[in-house]
């Protein structure tokens, strides 16, 4: 394995390792951080696909529901094993996400460009409708897990679960898909990737397998996002609704993440998940109820003036530069 | 038997919504056909026109149907600031520059709206009597939204086909580059074509009004976008037309599909007609493109 290839990875955990020592060092600052992290989770899981393919998955928020729903699924059904139950609602997040990937995967991505994104907004919202149509897994009124789970793990267990190890089990997530995501883009796989997303017919005729590295691709994002859900929404907050875990919001708020910081970039998810999540926590703290109406003219703003995002620009500056070898 | 009553009395009221979805789609599938952008921010184009019939009515006492033209003015406005402001510059951009702006736009209205008019859900109610047609008892404002609506659709067909900027129109969404080559300037295409399709919006707001006379709110829009989607899809991205035929065939399928799921214990109706919708969204994009009504 070529470990300089991995240098990026060093300004990533500099930053990592501050977050934490400022959570874990100032008061009342866990919850930010984990916040953020929560952000920059989604934006580096997202990125694998939106960043890597240039396909604008508009359902991907039904990848994190889907995970919210198998860690619910799981702490439901086995909590007589006890804590044994976290970890295989994990599996069951994962697995569940995947499937979906599977299946969207093989006949979605077909599809290209707006007919893509439409597609998956189709996938997301009938699911969300399933779910509420048939009353599976609660229906509309959800899973509420929180009673459930102090009464099986004990008051105490549960507390730990849902502010420390949730967030603590986002960070690993984040970084775990931020190292695939180097990983990829020092394989094959990456440059296939370079070449599907800069023009998807002549890499096919070049006698690259867009198909398959496209559904990899698909398949690893998914998988993360499913992690993101089972743990930063079910571990933590404790109840699942069909409208939040469905949401398309959040499709919204990965896509700008992914595009403030630079879509295809190893640091830009975290540059981006980090600027978003300052400034939505801040923007609610300070003018609550308006910070919507303030966040909307800066993403177009950003939209038109900055289409490579900050990681782009930082690369343009650095290029030839000691210092790019740090910058992917 | 009471249910096959119920189901055509329905399926009429089906019907006459339909066209008002279809008016509300079409100008999602303009924008599409000429500037290749998908509007994720459509339904709030159309709260916008709800709140124009609701405030016309409120304080001047107009009628909505009156507040038609009212609100197509104020589309074809807010459709060109739009479009010079944001849409002009991602013309060529990937999709995710310009999904990402429509959303943007969509949110600010919102936004906007809420901060001016409050999260609060209004309505008014115009009534000018009521027709009785055997089993089926239908107010005789949705009867003229259906009239409306057919005849705009009705009007826009005869400006696109007769007129020489409509035929432009058609011409750039065939072949930009044959339209360029033939001397037509596209630039001016493209901003006349999103305004007609914001303005058309809009002026669907003021219909849909007549049909939801309580459901007015700032937030009601991102669920007439998933519908526009599914229209639109079935009529054929990019063909107005075809938007106008799917939109009366999914109001029929709607409220059909919603008495007969009705029926079955144990489901949620209103869920599951949705989630047929877009298992037919994803069926048809997969299978046919073009749509269920366009040709190539």
């Amino acid at each position: 394995m070529n470990l300089r290839a991995y240098k990026p990875l060093i300004p990533m955990m500099a930053v990592y390792a501050i977050l934490i020592a400022i959570a874990l060092s100032v008061e009342g600052m866990w919850q930010p951080v984990a916040y953020f992290m929560f952000y920059i989770a989604l934006g580096q899981a997202f990125n694998i696909f939106l960043g890597l393919t240039g396909y604008v998955d508009f359902g991907y928020v039904a990848f994190l529901g889907l995970g919210a729903y198998g860690m619910g699924i799981a702490i439901q059904n086995f909590s007589h094993l006890g804590v044994i139950a976290i970890p295989i609602g994990i599996v069951l997040a994962v697995m569940m996400s995947v499937l979906l990937s599977l299946a969207v995967g093989a006949v979605a991505l077909r599809l290209r460009g707006a007919y893509f994104a439409i597609a998956t907004i189709g996938v997301n919202e009938g699911f969300r409708y399933l779910v509420e149509g048939v009353r599976l897994w609660g229906g509309t009124e959800g899973m509420i897990l929180s009673g459930f789970m102090r009464k099986t793990f004990g008051r105490e267990m549960t507390n730990f679960f849902s502010t420390f190890l949730a967030d603590v089990l986002v960070i690993i997530v984040a970084f775990s898909a931020a190292v695939a995501t180097i990983a990829i883009l020092n394989r094959k796989m990456g440059y296939a990737l370079l070449a599907l997303r800069e023009d998807e017919d002549a890499a096919k005729v070049m006698g690259i397998n867009v198909t398959k590295y496209k559904i990899m691709a698909f398949i690893t994002s998914a998988g993360f996002a499913g992690l993101i859900g089972a743990t930063a929404w079910t571990l933590k907050l404790t109840y699942i609704f069909p409208e939040d875990v469905f949401n398309i919001h959040y499709t919204v708020e990965a896509i700008v993440i992914v595009m403030l910081g630079g879509a295809g970039t190893l640091l830009g998810p975290m540059i981006g998940g980090l600027i978003y999540g300052l400034m939505k926590y801040y923007l609610s703290v300070t003018f609550p109820g308006i910070q919507l109406l303030i966040l909307a003219p800066i993403l177009i703003a950003i939209v038109v003036a900055f289409p490579d995002g900050l990681m782009g620009y930082i690369k343009k500056k650095t290029r030839n530069s000691p210092l790019s070898e740090y910058l992917r | 038997m009471v249910v096959p009553e119920h189901l055509v009395s329905n399926l009429f009221y089906g019907a006459l919504l339909g066209s008002v979805y279809g008016v509300a789609t079409m100008g999602l599938s303009l924008i599409f056909g000429v500037l290749r952008i998908v509007n994720v921010g459509h339904g709030a184009f159309i709260m916008l026109g709800a709140f124009t019939a609701f405030w016309m009515f409120t304080l001047y006492s107009v009628i909505p149907i009156l507040s038609i033209p009212i609100a197509l003015i104020f589309g074809l406005a807010l459709g060109f600031v739009i479009f010079y402001s944001t849409i002009k510059r991602l013309i060529d951009a990937p999709e995710l520059s310009t999904l990402l702006a429509t959303f943007a736009i969509g949110i600010f209205i919102e936004e906007v709206a809420k901060f001016v008019w409050g999260s609060d859900y209004v309505g008014f109610s115009w009534n000018i009597g009521t027709l009785y047609l055997g089993p089926i008892t239908v107010p005789y404002t949705k009867l003229l939204a259906f009239v409306c609506s057919a005849a705009i659709a009705g009007l826009l067909y005869i400006w696109f086909t007769r007129t020489k900027l409509g035929t432009a129109i058609r011409a750039v969404v065939e072949d930009r580059e044959g339209a360029m080559v033939c001397g037509i300037n596209v630039g001016r295409i493209y901003s006349v074509s999103f305004a007609i399709g914001i303005g058309l919006t809009v002026l669907s707001g003021v219909l849909v009004t007549l049909f939801v006379p309580v459901g007015i709110n700032v937030y009601m829009g991102p669920d007439y976008t998933l519908k526009g989607f599914v229209i639109a899809v079935l009529g054929g991205l990019g063909s107005p037309w075809g938007a106008f035929i799917a939109g009366f065939l999914f109001g029929l399928f709607e409220n059909g599909s919603y008495t007969i799921l009705g029926m079955i214990p144990g489901v949620e109706p209103f869920a599951l007609t949705r989630f047929v919708a877009f298992v037919f969204l994803l069926i048809i994009l997969l299978l046919k493109p073009t749509g269920l009504l366009g040709g190539e």
